[in-house]
């Protein structure tokens, strides 16, 4: 029987987080001006973007959570701003590799490209992965909606 | 006349023994072997006498002995097929045939042989004690008549004594029955180790199990458990074995399970395994529409896509929310910080730089009071009891928001907010009844 760890936590914070921390950037970037100066409309969407990513991943629990660390590290890598995380004592970063025929090929495969998509997944386990993966995907639903009711709420027909 | 009445001496004891073999018990065989020994051992003197220079008086008891031997080696023979088969009731009848031998060696004692043997005869029956390994595995075999659970202990162990016995077969032959008593002695114990052996190694690798988990095992302890794991299954009953593992020190305690391999590398695959499959199992329930699939690489392509569809979607809704009209999203945002909501996030420094230092210490939210201060601070300018108001009515109007209905009627109101604004709708909410119930009544004004 596989050794059972400590249960799993997936757990999100409620939908009102996620608002106030998009909301708060969406506020920040009206702050800069950026809107209304004439600029191109793709770049404003990548704004948004940028930002909405990253209110997600402070809400959904900052640094606490491999995806949302390397999410963060990546943005202010784009801004050039120092990120400091505060450091974790065990090292996330090495890798046991066993040679074993551990690796399942057509799983890994699969799993590679999970790993392109969830932040941060190059340098997860599998079943780490699958964790992160599992966090990631509630948060993003919860972003989805919250941005979708902004837009219901901000656009009305 | 001297060794006649050697001969008397020495014969006595054999009818006790005699005795002794009668009784079924396997016990007191064991114990009366040492007996056996003891008398017996009085037999070697005449024994020694076969590899020494024959005296005539020599030469008359070698011929007793053997003719006696002679019977004794010839008369097994034909029961060596009792042997095979039954154990205990074929030996209890060649040891009364043997002891029966015995007696007629005592009795023939008193008439000795006219004709001595030639010497020729002399060595065969030498020979025949060495060179015959069926002997030495009878005698073997007499020491388990009476306990037949040692047969096939004995069986196991007999190569050994066999082999043991052909070594000292040149010993046989100056100690007839000694070296043979000391094989019968000597695979008893051994087999009588071994089935303690056993019992105290299963009982012992039952201990060792808990063991691991009282001492902190600086090493991987699965191969100990694996051997467990192996004689757990070979000797104790079938049990599935998918026991928990015990509470995980350093390292993850893993029992091999029944009939599966159970070197380090496939137990780690089989946890990692495990591990996956349970990850599945969440994602399963979080991904909508993977019910109907079912395996790995199935599943793993549904989750993929499911993710990449929500990334597009958040790309989508960002540019719908660029369109907007962004006066719309103008409104203070310090109001709506609650103490309760926020989560205290390390990560400031990545807002955009136009956040302005108060409201950055507005994200320390730890305290009531340093809200206050904060809101105050602000460009807001609201008494402090409104403000307190207004923060706790705003900040609940956004913990209280369970559905989506709620929670786009009070957007649609914030549109209207810029920092004038704001005054007057909570002005508006302080006059009616701040209530948590009709947060949405007030909000809708």
């Amino acid at each position: 029987m596989a050794s059972a760890d400590k249960p799993i936590n997936t757990d999100v914070p409620e939908k009102d987080v996620f608002t106030l921390h998009f909301l708060q950037s969406l506020s920040n970037l009206r702050r800069q001006n950026t809107f209304n100066s004439p600029e191109k409309t793709n770049d404003r969407v990548k704004k948004i973007k940028k930002a909405a990513y990253v209110s997600m991943a402070r809400a959904a629990g900052g640094t606490n959570r491999l995806w949302s660390r390397a999410l963060l590290r990546r943005a202010a890598k784009e801004n050039s701003k120092v990120v400091r995380f505060p450091r974790r004592k065990k090292r996330v970063t090495c890798l046991r590799r066993r040679r074993s025929n551990r690796r399942d090929p057509v799983e890994e495969e699969e799993a590679e490209r999970l790993r392109n998509l969830v932040p941060g997944g190059g340098g997860m386990e599998t079943s780490k992965l699958m964790e992160e993966t599992a966090h990631y995907i509630k948060c993003l639903s919860m972003q989805v909606k919250v941005m979708q009711c902004l837009v219901d709420g901000l656009a009305p027909k | 006349m001297d060794n006649e009445l050697i001969m008397n001496t020495e014969l006595h004891p054999p009818p006790e023994i005699a005795a002794h073999f009668e009784q079924p018990s396997c016990s007191s065989p064991m114990l009366n072997w040492p007996l056996m020994n003891s008398n017996l051992s009085q037999y070697s003197p005449p024994q020694d006498c076969f590899t020494w220079e024959k005296s005539t008086e020599q030469q008359q008891k070698q011929s007793i002995f053997d003719s006696a031997l002679s019977s004794l080696v010839s008369s097994p023979t034909p029961s060596n097929s009792n042997f095979s088969g039954g154990v205990g009731g074929g030996d209890g009848f060649v040891i009364r045939e043997l002891i029966g031998k015995l007696g007629n060696v005592g009795n023939s004692s008193a008439t000795p042989m006219s004709s001595p043997p030639p010497m020729m005869n002399r060595t065969t029956p030498l020979t025949e004690f060495s060179g015959d390994p069926g002997f030495a595995e009878r005698a073997a075999r007499f020491s388990c008549f009476g306990s037949q659970s040692f047969n096939g202990r004995t069986n196991s162990s007999l190569p050994v004594n066999n082999n043991g016995k052909i070594v000292n077969s040149g010993k046989l032959t100056r100690v007839a029955s000694t070296p043979a008593l000391n094989g019968f002695v000597s695979p008893m114990v051994p087999a009588g180790k071994f089935s303690r052996k056993r019992k105290s190694m299963t009982k012992g690798k039952s201990k060792e199990n808990p063991l691991p988990t009282a001492s902190p095992a600086p090493s991987f302890t699965k191969t100990a458990e694996e051997k467990g794991g192996k004689r757990r299954r070979r000797e104790d009953e079938k049990e599935d074995n998918t026991k928990a593992p015990e509470p995980p020190k350093d390292y993850i305690h893993v029992r091999a399970r029944r009939g599966q391999a159970t070197d380090s590398h496939s137990l780690a695959e089989r946890v990692r395994r495990e591990k996956i499959g349970e990850r599945m199992k969440l994602l399963e329930d979080l991904v909508p529409g993977c019910n109907k699939v079912t395996g790995k690489a199935l599943m793993l392509d549904e989750i993929i896509n499911y993710v990449q569809s929500l990334q597009r979607q958040v790309e989508f809704l960002s540019m719908k929310l660029s369109s907007v009209n962004d006066t719309r999203l103008d409104f203070n945002v310090d109001a709506l910080v609650s103490k309760d909501v926020m989560i205290p996030s390390s990560s400031n420094r990545l807002h955009e730089a136009g956040l302005q230092a108060e409201s950055l210490s507005h994200h320390s939210y730890n305290n009531n009071s340093q809200l206050h201060t904060n809101v105050s601070s602000s460009n807001m300018m609201l008494q402090s009891p409104v403000n307190s108001l207004e923060t706790s009515t705003l900040a609940s109007s956004f913990t209280h928001l369970p559905t989506l209905t709620q929670f786009t009627d009070s957007i649609s109101q914030y549109q209207m907010f810029s920092q004038e604004d704001l005054q007057s709708i909570v002005g508006m909410g302080v006059a009616h009844n701040p209530n948590h119930e009709s947060q949405n009544m007030k909000i809708e004004l």
